[in-house]
């Protein structure tokens, strides 16, 4: 008697891929907007011959409502020095980039405060900003 | 005669949910870290400095949000950036470059960023002199 072996088939099953997929894709997402900041409004001012910054340490926003933020958490202007002394570290310069975000029509009474904070911490101040749509109109 | 009904592929095709979940991943991913960063860097001499700095030597620029005035002579914006060009140009250290930058309260980010550009193109390095506030006790 001839005995017939069993074919078994040996397929990945592809069924749960689609779940695992997802939830890795929940899961960065969701690490993902732990720093971000797209949840603030603020719409940069303009500006001429823009360049990257060489690192980024931290992060200021002062949005459309005057709140000043640090890596997105809203903190006191009067706190800001000693939360950024204690970010920045010991860290050499040349390394010591602080974002600066400011909306365009916040006026000095909120931004300047924080600009010295950022002086104060040892911080290296770099101004986002947009680039002008007419570079030539701008001063 | 039998008359048989034909097997309808009923199951949804999922070997490319994979794929398309990997994309959306990606997708995801890149929207998330596109924040702008462009911008201009500033250095702003810490604020126990700026007192030794703050001599007689030093330009001192007042801002508003309509004028701007160099050692208290009112300029248009036109003409200010000229002007503190010519000034800056006399100078020959570091520590006679320094522009002690007074601006009201309202003055707009703006305006600032765009007044302090103006000075940093033309060789000064800007420094703010803030109000502080302070209680003095009558007896």
């Amino acid at each position: 008697m001839i005995l017939r072996r069993k074919s078994v088939e040996a397929t990945v099953p592809s069924m749960a891929m689609g779940d695992i997929a997802f939830l890795l894709l929940i899961f960065i997402v969701l690490l993902a907007r732990a720093r971000d900041e797209s949840h603030l409004v603020w719409q940069p001012a303009t500006g001429t011959e823009l360049v990257k910054p060489a690192n980024r340490n931290a992060s200021v926003v002062i949005d459309k409502q005057n709140v000043t933020y640090l890596n997105g958490r809203p903190v006191q202007v009067e706190n800001l020095a000693a939360e950024l002394e204690a970010l920045l570290g010991d860290l050499p310069a040349g390394g010591r980039t602080v974002l600066f975000k400011v909306h365009k029509d916040v006026i000095a009474e909120f931004f300047e405060p924080a600009i010295e904070a950022v002086s104060e911490a040892g911080g290296e101040l770099h101004h986002v900003l947009e680039p002008a749509p007419n570079p030539s109109a701008v001063p | 005669m039998k008359l048989r009904r034909p097997k309808y592929l009923v199951e949804t095709p999922t070997s490319a949910m994979n794929d398309i979940a990997f994309i959306l991943i990606v997708f995801f991913l890149v929207c998330a870290s596109v924040e702008p960063e462009d911008g201009r860097s500033q250095v702003i001499p810490r604020s126990e400095k700026n007192e030794d700095r703050q001599t007689s030597q030093s330009t001192e620029v007042g801002l508003t949000p309509a004028t701007v005035t160099i050692d208290g002579t009112p300029y248009r914006l036109n003409e200010f950036q000229s002007r503190i060009r010519q000034i800056l140009a006399q100078k020959k250290t570091e520590a006679e470059r320094v522009v002690v930058l007074k601006s009201q309260a309202d003055v707009p980010y703006e305006h600032w960023i765009a007044m302090t550009g103006i000075i940093e193109r033309a060789g000064g390095i800007v420094t703010l002199l803030l109000e502080e506030e302070q209680t003095v006790n009558l007896n």
